[in-house]
């Protein structure tokens, strides 16, 4: 267990070998995916309605279905949906568009630009609600890579 | 037979009051149009020095799209050629995607934006990953030719 995290922390600082090591080390079993998964998505919906409530911004959110659609009556509609064959989970922004997130490091990376999902939700919504100085989704579940020595 | 057709008539007649509140969502009809009149469907050779081909996506997900580009020997692109297994968007885009590199420049099909794509087909929230993929798989036929034609160049060095 040790020398895994070990061995992840080390590639994860050398670039050339994140990506083909990715591959293997964000291997999750697929009942692994569904729980950390359907987990993610549960304490992402909890976030969205505890703040739009506190705004008392007209929108829905449902989750169903391993699907978490939030629409925003002004701007547009989240969808943040589990994408199984491909263990990710696929966010549909109305500010910016399609992402793929995959699971490193105890959080949902995106491999292009290495932002979560989590510090991008954070993001959109703060310019949303730009008085709320708050809104932090990193401390849902899953919301924050974990450093193995912090553990 | 007949007191069956009128009462399958009257819950007909009656179905749109109990479903009203719940959303019709139906492709555009610029989605359709591409899903009925596809544009550009078809192969390239694959060997060919001036085809590049790109293959995006997973049977798994449900989308997989083939697209290929013929380039001149100005780097532009002549033609262009695609299939794609999926959704009406997922088809729409890439078909989309081959009208509009056709006659580009590598370097202005490469500038190609998933945000394009998904605007000129009015897609829905849930379908911009279609637009992303068809992007990608722009980009993906692009490395290819430019690939192939490094490995040309070295060859005849």
């Amino acid at each position: 267990m040790m020398t895994k995290s070990i061995f992840r922390n080390i590639l994860s600082v050398t670039p050339r070998f994140y990506r083909s090591t990715i591959r293997l080390l964000s291997s999750l079993s697929p009942i692994e995916y569904e729980t950390i998964a359907d987990e993610t998505l549960e304490s992402l919906t909890e976030a969205f309605e505890i703040l739009l409530e506190k705004h008392k911004l007209p929108s829905d959110v449902t989750y169903s279905n391993g699907v978490l659609t939030v629409e925003l009556e002004k701007f547009g509609t989240y969808v943040i949906n589990k994408q199984t064959p491909n263990k990710q989970i696929w966010l549909s922004s109305p500010f910016s568009g399609p992402k793929r997130y995959d699971f490193i490091n105890q959080t949902w990376v995106y491999k292009h630009d290495g932002i979560s999902l989590h510090k991008l939700l954070t993001e959109e919504l703060s310019n949303v609600f730009k008085k709320d100085k708050d809104i932090r989704f990193e401390a849902c579940d899953y919301g924050e890579s974990k450093n193995a020595n912090v553990k | 037979m007949n007191s069956i057709q009128l009462s399958r008539g009257i819950f007909n007649r009656i179905r749109p009051l109990f479903t009203a509140r719940v959303h019709a969502r139906n492709y555009h009809e610029k989605v359709i149009d591409h899903y009925e009149n596809p544009r550009n469907v078809g192969s390239f050779d694959k060997s060919d020095g001036n085809i590049g081909t790109g293959l995006v996506g997973a049977p798994a997900c449900g989308d997989v799209m083939k697209l290929q580009i013929k380039v001149d020997e100005n780097g532009k692109i002549i033609d262009a050629k695609f299939k794609t297994f999926g959704c009406g968007s997922a088809i729409a885009s890439s078909s989309l995607a081959t009208e509009w590199i056709k006659g580009k420049s590598l370097k202005e099909a490469n500038s190609i934006k998933n945000q394009d794509i998904a605007k000129e087909l009015c897609l829905p929230p849930v379908k911009l990953h279609c637009s992303m993929l068809a992007e990608d798989a722009i980009k993906a036929a692009i490395n290819d030719y430019n690939t192939k034609k490094t490995k040309q160049s070295k060859e005849s060095d």
